[in-house]
């Protein structure tokens, strides 16, 4: 040990991080394309929902007081033809997910985690370096503020900051208080993506969603620029919208289904399996 | 060599070392380990009460849907002419209740332990047990509704104790796995409640999984996987999620049948 210098100490110091490091970088790999799967929810996100369906959500009334203000109009004007969908509902669009990394050259540490869904390029960066979220003055935007973590090989998400949005993009609101935990769950080429959505103003409960993706080995994502035209004239300050109790389309999706009215106005009851003999 | 750099390489070696001793073999001579039962082995604890929470696909869930209504379904031809065969005097039928279907159901589930190497698997929908058997299955078992279930715990592949394998926050978390059940031998069923087929070719395959919500609520999560080279075009693939229920929760048990 008589020449066992400092620097000598100091390299095994490194060589025995690095192994200490490489379990963590096996414990689950997400990168590469990912398509979305329609065999759930398609009414929903193939064609879009339908007015007035707002089955099995945890939405209060003041959620369907703005649902039912909602024309979906609004669509065509230049302010919102560009939107991409938020966080807490893009993983539910349609469009094809590219997950990838960035890790420190030296070290190899896991910094960061992109999603981006080819949809009006969601793009989205999750933090996996262990920085706090940012103080609650600091600007909200679609895709939030999102850290990242592992439980097991589960990555774990947690998203703030969010601006205010859509749960179901038929006019069902979400506040700018929102919070998301969403986890990704790889079963081989299968990936289930798990939301867990918090709202103070609009969700009486967490609203939990499931979906899946397949992995596409040989995937490729096309751009999709958006550039916002002048689709109808309307006066200025027109803005498409109903005022309450006005809205003529809210009860036709329940009556083209059959469907009891009480189960298409929503709010968390309506998905437990007793609903339906509530009724009775 | 300063004592601080020793200390430092001393701690480090010991951390390293640690995921190796703890799956060291036993000394050479010494008694071999009692092997495990899969109730030992559990990756997570699947046990208890969970409700379906029904807020996707609610329309092809909550209520049987119109003959002829198998949107999102990769069914071929085969598959639609006999969907379109189904008539509403057949709703509620067992069909509707095998194991391709089942968890699709508004249903609770009862989860508990048959033995050291079964999990059982109970509906108050259809009133139907599944046995999730960690033992293989005869060859030659016979085709049912729930088929015959192969259980395999999977865990992740990291060094165990690495670093990032952080419990979910609760016992039975996610840190230590899943359970894949590989369900064959099924007897011809519905995946949905208005006839939408699968045949006794059918395979199953599922990944049961669990997760702690912020506010704590603890979830369970299945996504299946039904392959059938008789009536679908590709794999369907769903995922269904079940809230826990504290014990003796509500548990409404309705037998299936025609009506």
């Amino acid at each position: 040990m008589r020449n066992f210098s400092s620097r000598n100490a100091l390299g095994i110091v490194a060589l025995a991080a690095a192994l200490w490091i490489a379990p963590a970088a096996a414990q689950l790999n997400l990168v590469g394309y990912w398509n979305p799967l329609f065999h759930e929810d398609v009414d929903e996100r193939i064609p879009g929902p339908s007015i007035g369906d707002y089955l099995g959500l945890p939405i209060n009334a003041a959620a369907r007081l703005r649902a039912e203000s909602w024309d979906a109009s609004l669509l065509s004007m230049p302010e919102h033809q560009c939107k991409p969908h938020p966080s807490t509902y893009g993983f539910r669009g349609v469009g094809v997910l590219r997950i990838w990394e960035d890790r420190d050259e030296s070290t190899q540490q896991l910094i960061t985690i992109h999603t981006h869904i080819a949809w009006q390029e969601q793009h989205r960066e999750i933090w996996m370096d262990g920085r706090a979220h940012p103080p609650e003055y600091a600007p909200h935007t679609w895709q939030g503020f999102s850290t990242g973590h592992w439980e097991g090989d589960v990555l774990v998400v947690e998203t703030t900051h969010l601006k205010a949005g859509w749960i179901r993009r038929n006019g069902l609101p979400l506040s700018d208080r929102a919070t998301m935990t969403d986890r990704f769950h790889r079963y081989g080429d299968v990936l289930t993506h798990v939301s867990i959505v918090s709202d103070p103003v609009y969700l009486t409960e967490p609203l939990v969603k499931t979906n899946g993706f397949m992995l596409s080995p040989n995937g490729t994502m096309t751009p999709y620029p958006c550039e916002p035209v002048v689709e109808i004239v309307r006066a200025p300050g027109a803005v498409p919208h109903y005022l309450p109790g006005q809205n003529p389309f809210t009860a036709d999706f329940a009556k083209t289904y059959g469907l009891p009215p009480e189960a298409a106005r929503g709010g968390a009851a309506t998905a437990l399996p007793e609903f339906l003999e509530s009724l009775r | 060599m300063t004592a601080v750099a020793l200390r430092a390489v001393a701690a480090l070696l010991v951390l390293t070392a640690a995921p190796f001793v703890a799956t060291a073999q036993p000394p050479p001579g010494g008694p071999p380990p009692a092997p495990q039962t899969a109730r030992q082995s559990a990756a997570l604890d699947l046990t208890g009460q969970w409700v379906a929470i029904v807020n996707e696909d609610w329309r092809w869930r909550m209520v049987t849907p119109p003959k002829g209504d198998y949107a999102s379904v990769p069914l071929n031809a085969e598959g639609r002419r006999v969907a379109d065969t189904w008539e509403p005097a057949k709703d509620g039928a067992c069909e509707a209740y095998g194991a391709a279907g089942l968890m699709r159901m508004p249903t609770r589930l009862r989860v508990s332990w048959d033995g050291d190497e079964t999990l059982k698997v109970e509906t108050d929908a259809g009133q139907q047990t599944r046995m999730l058997s960690f033992k293989p299955a005869a060859a030659t078992a016979p085709h049912s509704l729930q088929g015959a279930s192969r259980a395999e715990w999977v865990r992740p592949q990291a060094a165990p104790g690495g670093p990032g394998l952080v419990a979910a926050g609760g016992g039975g978390g996610r840190a230590g796995g899943y359970l894949k059940v590989t369900t064959t031998n099924l007897s011809p069923g519905w995946l949905r409640r208005n006839g939408v087929p699968y045949s006794e070719n059918a395979s199953l395959t599922e990944y049961f999984d669990r997760f702690k919500a912020p506010n704590g609520d603890e979830w369970l999560m299945v996504t299946a996987i039904v392959d059938d080279p008789i009536y679908l075009n590709t794999r369907f693939v769903t995922s269904s999620h079940f809230k826990r229920e504290p014990a003796g929760g509500k548990w409404n048990p309705k037998p299936c049948g025609a009506q």
